[in-house]
């Protein structure tokens, strides 16, 4: 059940899903683009996007689920070899949200681990950079991170330079533009000169 | 919360930090004669020339605007001091040291309003600013050490804006970890071996920067 008003939840349900059908399916041709008539065969390797996956699953148990390709032995490898320049966002930008997701409704149980080696040993690359970084120019690993990754890198970027604005000063009551302005003080028109 | 980013996180800006750190006492010495203030949260004076007296930091700066007042600085913003926390600090590098919770609150506002009552005010300055790096520089060699198994932090002498600002970073960090930890996640991984034991989270980690 996705949060009803997180969109980062919603767009995650988005993501496809590579899925095997376990029953003939009448009237959903339109799912598979290989499909000959309007009905998916059997057997048939569809993606569909995970919501969609996940309903087929729980009610009718007419599909199974294949983990997601930023979950195969290619993608842990990498991670294992230098995990922070590893590109997840390419892969899948709601990588963990996703994960947290899948394992309970695959076989492979080993995707938890992996997610919590992953972000372990990625943290502390984000960590090392968040605080210090300058606001103008942003580190060219952060297209790197997933969503959850560049989150937390933000919320500290921010902190930090709402904290160096803060330290620099300046007015914290502004001043109405009205308030500066000398009254003009009318003189009686009179007789100047003695 | 005004100048709030993000209701689920209760950040304080740190302006609102700073706010709080105006109801800490410092010492006056006004130079003018004035009778007792009876505020909500306490009464303060009265005021009698060159006789110290004590009251909020927001008092005295108001006062101080005006020119009825001088302010003291507290102790510890002598540079003696600051430069015996700074070599205590260098030298510990995993405990915090003593200072006031609101100290950089504190001396930023005597740095703008009351720099003429400082002694080697440029000198006092720049100690509080290195302290501050020192420090900030344990806490994130501190939070490097963070991981699945921590579930909370102990935190000892740590300032109130130094947590105000590594506080997003760390709720957020905190959040991400505990959900990739949760036993829903990890104890399916190894069911085959122990189903039937509760798994055991360990006692509570504390850090001790």
């Amino acid at each position: 059940m996705p949060g009803y008003y997180d969109i980062d939840d919603i767009l995650m349900e988005d993501e496809p899903i590579s899925v095997v059908f376990q029953v003939t399916a009448n009237g959903v041709g339109l799912l598979d683009p290989g499909a000959e008539s309007n009905s998916v065969e059997k057997g048939a390797k569809v993606d569909l996007p995970f919501w969609l996956a996940h309903g087929l699953l729980s009610h009718e148990q007419a599909v199974s689920i294949n983990p997601p390709p930023c979950f195969t032995q290619k993608t842990r490898k990498e991670i294992q070899a230098d995990a922070a320049c590893v590109d997840l966002r390419v892969r899948c930008p709601y990588f963990y949200e996703l994960g947290c997701k899948i394992v309970p409704l695959v076989s492979d149980k080993s995707i938890g681990l992996f997610l919590r080696y992953a972000f372990t040993s990625r943290y502390k690359e984000v960590l090392s950079k968040s605080h210090s970084s300058s606001t103008m120019s942003v580190p060219k690993f952060v297209p790197l991170l997933t969503k959850e990754e560049t989150r937390v890198f933000e919320s500290a970027r921010e902190s930090m330079a709402a904290f160096k604005k803060w330290r620099a000063g300046g007015v914290r009551l502004q001043k109405a533009s009205i308030l500066g302005r000398k009254r003009k003080t009318m003189l009686p028109d009179g007789p100047s000169t003695p | 919360m005004a100048g709030q980013s993000d209701p689920h996180l209760s950040i304080f800006s740190p302006s609102e930090v700073e706010f709080v750190a105006e109801d800490e006492i410092v010492d006056i010495v006004p130079n003018i004669r004035m009778d007792a203030l009876n505020m909500i949260c306490g009464d303060f004076g009265p005021f009698f020339p060159q006789i110290p007296t004590k009251v909020p930091l927001w008092l005295a700066v108001a006062l101080k605007k005006r020119g009825k007042c001088t302010i003291r600085t507290p102790d510890w913003m002598t540079l003696d001091r600051l430069t015996q926390v700074l070599e205590a600090e260098r030298e510990s590098p995993r405990e915090f040291q003593p200072l006031p919770f609101h100290y950089i609150e504190i001396s930023k506002l005597l740095f703008d309003h009351a720099r003429d009552d400082i002694s080697d005010a440029y000198l006092v300055r720049s100690l509080i600013e290195d302290i501050r790096d020192v420090r900030f520089h344990k806490v994130e060699t501190g939070l490097e050490t963070i991981s699945g198994r921590t579930h909370a932090v102990k935190l000892k002498n740590l300032s109130a804006m130094e947590v105000n600002i590594v506080r997003p970073f760390m709720v957020r960090t905190l959040q991400a970890f505990y959900k990739h930890d949760s036993p829903q996640m990890i104890q399916q991984a190894d069911n085959a071996g122990s189903r039937s034991t509760p798994v055991d989270r360990g006692p509570r980690v504390s850090l001790h920067f």
